[in-house]
């Protein structure tokens, strides 16, 4: 089983991938940040606003018990004020009259005297005393308004109870307490209004909006007092229900698009009318502590934002700008410039690393010069050889085919030329001829004056090394004409050029010492093709081949043209001229090719007359063929002096 | 004083006691003897010219409940250090003895039969009640809901008590006795002041 990273494309699927360095740095970076940044705000802000219901709740829970306690101790004082009352002897003595106006002026007098809103009095068994109201003063006699007020205080210890009672439009919160004469005859009914100015009184002291709902008959809730405006107060009427007193905890309200955290607090249920009421703190006013705190931490979180793309920005750039100089560095090497350091002022890994990548520029150039050098110096397969190995003296056995050429009367022209003249020209023609050996990829092991010794087989061989040391050969024959044309010359000033090929087993490798050596190779073959480049104006061909190279060549049309013994070799050398590619060999040539095969073999037979008879033919029709005087001369040379027995037709040559 | 008054009672008892008593058993609806409760004779007719006394001892009016003869004087006699203001609005009498020490000069005659409550001005709790009879035949419940009516063995019984609710109809007595059963209603009462750092003013 592959290691999870050996897969590239799982790699890629499970995370994405940055092109850039700083782009990964900024999203690291940024990232981080967001989700620690973020983490904190959600936590601040679900802490703040849970803290901030929680402070409301607790602010309205207390401003409810404050409500409660306030008409608590407003019940206290109406109480007290009645009970005054109902120890006045005076009054007492004025209700005994049963006079229903000295009543009801008595009764003005008192809720005078104590700021009550109300009083009245209600005989409790009927006449005969009589019923007062001051709200009613033109009426008497009538039955009881509030049954319910007076049930609950005949019920209870002391006769005494309190409501919340609504009356012409208005709600006043009323005390019932006895009249006693000493008996209990009488209720006295005290009260004070409950209005908006009451609900704005507790609102002063607490911050908190108060409305007194009551449940009215027809089932809804009906603000009668609140500190709310008409708007918000016309629709908290449908927003309360039963449920909402329950909830121990204050509710959001829409009112008139102020958001209201709502409390519900029931002040009892009085006869068929229950009383509940409702404290409101505006949410954005609770929150706008924290609103303040969040907006400072947005602001901090958009600064820290900036300043972390900015670090990280910059941070990114100290590492991506020298990679960039350095890549540009790397580009221009790529390109072989090596002329300009990468430039990178910085005292971190990355300055040592651009140090070490100008050193290590410096060494490259250091070492394309050399090579470049080599590849001029000696052949440019010979350089690569040369540096792709190791480098020993010593050298392998290889199958090569070793082409020597000559310019024919380079000493004649050269005596004639001022030297100066003769370098240009000679380096016109050596570079022309190593064009066409590096084209046929050949390599040029050597210049010797004017003598280019070429290698087809080493250090590279190639399966038609033999064919190409041929072709290479013609084609540097033909190349003459333009040669001669190019550099102007004519006459006897003209180039002429011989060719040897020889192919067989050298040795090739490094000779000479450790310090100084050259690649060449060394073997029977070098010699052979030296000895044949030499023949060549002997035979006035331009080029002459072995029998291996022949053999070696069966796409070429050769012609043999003798059979030799050179210097410093035993065996007899058939040697032959590349007549051109099989095929494309013209008529009258292949014509002239077969009668010189049949003059070779009656001289070779002895049969010198027949011999003489096509060789004269010969030479009649090809006055510029030198092979054809060469061997009349011979057949003339053997009719005078016939050849031992033992001869077999081959040639010794004894010079060079 | 009240030796007076329950020697006054006693000697009626003794008088009538050779003759036939009529016993009176007065219960509420509970079953619980009701003290307090004048029960008396429909037989009206006939006046009192005796005396009696109702005291004010402990800022409190003794006793409770009292039932003369009409035609009956009752003082009111004031044992505290204080001074009391004795007054009633009820219809069967009419009065105020403003503010008093000690026993005052004239007792008041109670000549129309009816309740009488009395009240102190400045003593919001202080209560009594008078029933004032058309009848010599009368007698006060004691604690165990028993009142004795002297020199009477039958005839209509009528019941009053100051918590009776509505009026309850005369029973017939026989056999020298009878049980009458009354509706109590709940009623209130101012509360009695407490006395300040424990100082008395009697």
């Amino acid at each position: 089983m592959a290691p999870p990273t050996a897969d590239p494309r799982e790699g890629s699927a499970l995370s994405f991938r940055f092109k850039s360095f700083r782009a990964r740095i900024l999203t690291f970076v940024l990232g981080l940040l967001l989700v620690l940044q973020g983490v904190t705000l959600l936590a601040v802000n679900e802490a703040n606003v849970r803290n901030a219901r929680e402070h409301v709740d607790a602010t309205l829970a207390i401003t409810a018990e404050a409500f409660q306690g306030t008409l608590r101790a407003r019940e206290g004082i109406l109480l007290e004020k009645a009970e005054l009352l109902s120890g006045d002897f005076a009054f007492k003595e004025a209700v005994a009259t049963g006079d229903q106006a000295t009543l009801l002026s008595a009764l003005e007098n008192h809720r005078a005297r104590v700021g009550a809103a109300v009083m009245m009095l209600v005989a409790m068994d009927g006449p005969p005393l009589v019923r007062a109201d001051t709200l009613l003063p033109d009426v008497a006699g009538r039955l009881v308004s509030f049954p319910h007020l007076v049930s609950a205080a005949e019920r209870s210890d002391y006769g005494v109870a309190s409501s919340i009672e609504f009356l012409g439009g208005r709600s006043y919160q009323l005390v019932v307490t006895p009249l006693f004469m000493p008996d209990p005859m009488a209720w006295i009914v005290i009260g004070f209004t409950i209005d908006d100015s009451m609900a704005a009184e507790l609102q002063e002291s607490t911050g908190t909006h108060v409305s007194l709902l009551r449940h009215g008959e027809e089932g809804g809730w009906l603000p009668f007092a609140s500190t709310l405006p008409e708007a918000e107060r016309e629709s908290l009427a449908g927003r309360i229900s039963y449920d909402l007193e329950e909830a121990d905890r204050s509710v959001a309200i829409d009112l008139a698009g102020t958001t209201f955290l709502t409390w519900v607090a029931p002040v009892g249920a009085v006869g068929e009318t229950s009383v509940a009421t409702v404290l409101q703190r505006s949410l954005d006013e609770a929150l706008e502590p924290y609103l303040r705190l969040r907006a400072f931490l947005l602001v901090f979180f958009g600064a820290g934002v900036a300043v972390s793309v900015l670090g990280g920005f910059l941070l990114a750039g100290r590492v991506t700008r020298p990679v960039a100089v350095l890549v540009e560095g790397a580009e221009r090497i790529e390109g072989g410039d090596y002329t300009q350091p990468v430039l990178v002022e910085q005292e971190d890994e990355l300055g040592l690393l651009a140090d070490s990548f100008n050193r290590m520029t410096r060494g490259l150039a250091e070492r394309d010069r050399v090579r470049n050098l080599l590849g001029k110096v000696v052949s440019p397969a010979v350089a690569e050889e040369l540096l792709s190995k190791e480098i020993e003296l010593g050298g392998e056995e290889r199958v090569v085919s070793v082409l020597f050429s000559d310019v024919r009367n380079f000493t004649s022209i050269s005596e004639r030329m001022r030297p100066q003249e003769l370098l240009a020209m000679l380096n016109t023609y050596l570079t022309r001829v190593s064009a066409i050996v590096e084209e046929h990829e050949g390599v040029v092991d050597k210049y010797i004056g004017d003598a280019v010794m070429a290698l087809f087989g080493a250090p590279l061989g190639h399966p038609d090394d033999a064919l190409r040391a041929v072709r290479t050969a013609m084609g540097m024959v033909a190349c003459l004409d333009e040669v001669n044309a190019e550099l102007g010359l004519e006459g006897d000033l003209r180039l002429g050029m011989g060719v040897g090929v020889s192919t067989g087993t050298v040795v090739a490798g490094n000779m000479g010492s450790i310090s100084r050596l050259n690649y060449t190779v060394i073997g029977d073959s070098v010699n052979v093709a030296s000895r044949l480049e030499g023949l060549t104006k002997r035979y006035g061909v331009g080029v002459v081949v072995g029998a291996s190279t022949r053999n070696a060549c069966p796409d070429l049309r050769f012609r043999e043209l003798d059979r030799v013994r050179v210097k410093g070799r035993k065996e007899p050398l058939a040697i032959f001229e590349p007549l051109g590619e099989e095929g494309a060999i013209e008529v009258a040539v292949a014509e002239e090719a077969a009668r010189w095969e049949e003059a070779l073999a009656r001289f070779r037979s002895r049969d010198w007359d027949a011999a003489d008879t096509l060789l004269a033919e010969l030479a009649a029709e090809h006055p510029d063929c030198l092979v054809y005087p060469l061997y009349r001369e011979r057949v003339a040379h053997f009719r005078a002096e016939p050849p031992p027995p033992e001869w077999d037709g081959t040639t010794t040559y004894e010079e060079k | 004083m009240l030796r007076i008054a329950f020697s006054g009672a006693l000697a009626i008892l003794l008088a009538s006691a050779a003759s036939a008593d009529l016993t009176v058993t007065v219960r509420n609806g509970s079953g619980s003897p009701v003290a307090d409760a004048v029960v008396y004779l429909a037989d009206g007719g006939g006046r009192s010219s005796t005396q009696t006394n109702i005291d004010q001892i402990d800022k409190e009016y003794v006793p409770y409940v009292t039932a003369v003869q009409k035609g009956t004087k009752i003082n009111f006699p004031n044992h505290d250090r204080i001074r009391h203001h004795v007054y009633s609005f009820s219809e069967a009498k009419t009065f105020e003895i403003p503010l008093y020490k000690g026993t005052p000069a004239e007792p008041i005659l109670f000549d129309k039969p009816g309740v009488v409550v009395l009240g102190c001005n400045i003593h919001d709790w202080m209560k009594a009640y008078v029933f004032v009879a058309d009848t010599p035949h009368f007698a006060v419940t004691d604690s165990s809901g028993t009142a004795r009516i002297a020199g009477a063995s039958g005839g209509q019984v009528s019941v009053w008590h100051p918590r009776m609710a509505g009026q309850a109809p005369a029973k017939a007595a026989s056999g020298g006795s009878v049980d009458l059963v009354i509706e109590e209603k709940r009623t209130w009462r101012p509360r009695r002041a407490p006395s300040a750092g424990g100082a008395t003013y009697r």
